[in-house]
């Protein structure tokens, strides 16, 4: 396992946000990419995405594409026009070499709590609160496949404390197990809903060992990448650091 | 590499591919070639016993489509089963093959 944890602690504390995430490569690299993105004292952005195909070529697009992000988010920090930015100036990049991204970005108000999630052709997120999980019915079309993004546009959640929002790319709910079924999104939103109280390690520990239980002796076809951010209270209250 | 077989029929106006296996970037352009080397107006693609197709499967198809709409022919994606349309369907496949089919430059 490749594990990978990004984003600098101490500022996410300031947003009173728990995040943890992990990729863990199939067989080659791949374009499977998230990120946490500070944007300003009260805002942070959460990307994830998939660039199509494998190897070098794939993971070198994935790092244009996300710095490209970065520069979207700058130039425009609502997440819709920064998506609508990315696909023109990423999807110029994407049609040269024949290819795609998924990506789903979401922007978090740490002191309204407001969640705001655009969507490119990526598995929408799944919001766990009180216990229960629902799933985000934003979608669009992946990034590089028209000129121009095309989407259901923005949606919008208020996230309490003790909420969580998990978000994955393709690998995990298509990943094979036993007579070639798949993991599957309902096997996810089980385990996800058995997850009320853990902190965003624990649960995307517990998701990963779910799914190595459900895979194990049957090689996989892709990347698994799984990110955790759970709401651990409003911006301000703590003292952050 | 992972296995994929194509078998092609053909009809006076169109050429048919079936397509079995699992169809990846490892292949993926095992299916390209055939789709470019065929002359007929009209190439089916029928995905009835195709079990899996990553991202560059689906790439490759929508750029397939895209030439052939350029050139006044297309490219007709049939019997997908249930698994791999709700794949498609996420990153907004059947959109862009309607929107190619009435633009190929958008």
């Amino acid at each position: 396992m490749v594990e990978v944890i990004t984003g600098n602690e101490r500022i996410l504390r300031a947003y009173c946000l728990e995040v943890s995430g992990s990729c863990l490569p199939a067989e080659q690299v791949g374009g499977d990419f998230f990120e946490f993105i500070p944007c300003d004292a009260r805002t942070m952005f959460a990307v994830i995405g998939d660039v199509m195909g494998k190897g070098f070529h794939a993971a070198r697009l994935m790092e244009t594409i996300r710095q490209m992000l970065r520069d979207c988010i700058t130039n425009n920090p609502h997440p819709l026009e920064a998506v609508r930015l990315l696909n023109k100036v990423a999807g110029y990049e994407l049609r040269k070499c024949g290819a795609f991204a998924t990506l789903c970005l979401l922007c978090y108000d740490g002191i309204t709590g407001r969640l705001t999630c655009v969507n490119a052709g990526h598995h929408p997120p799944l919001l766990l609160s009180d216990g229960k999980v629902k799933v985000a019915r934003c979608r669009g079309v992946a990034l590089g496949l028209l000129e121009d993004y095309l989407g259901s546009g923005v949606e919008e959640f208020f996230l309490a404390a003790g909420d969580a929002v998990v978000l994955y790319t393709d690998g995990l709910v298509e990943a094979c197990g036993p007579g070639e079924q798949r993991y599957g999104l309902e096997r996810l939103k089980k385990i996800v809903c058995l997850q009320n109280g853990a902190n965003a390690d624990r649960m995307k520990r517990n998701i990963l060992s779910d799914l190595q239980a459900f895979t194990s002796g049957f090689p996989q076809k892709d990347d698994v990448t799984l990110a955790v951010m759970k709401v651990a209270g409003r911006a301000g209250e703590k003292s952050g650091d | 590499m992972k296995k994929v077989e194509i078998r092609v029929r053909q009809t006076e106006k169109m050429a048919i591919l079936e397509v079995s296996g699992e169809l990846d970037y490892s292949n993926v352009e095992q299916l390209q070639q055939e789709i470019q080397r065929r002359p007929e107006e009209v190439v089916e693609i029928n995905l009835r016993e195709l079990k899996f197709i990553d991202s560059s499967g689906a790439g490759m198809l929508l750029n397939q489509a895209r030439h052939l709409y350029r050139q006044g022919r297309s490219l007709r994606i049939v019997c997908i089963p249930d698994h791999i349309r709700e794949d498609l369907e996420l990153i907004g496949f059947f959109r862009v093959l309607e929107i190619l089919k009435a633009d190929p430059d958008a």
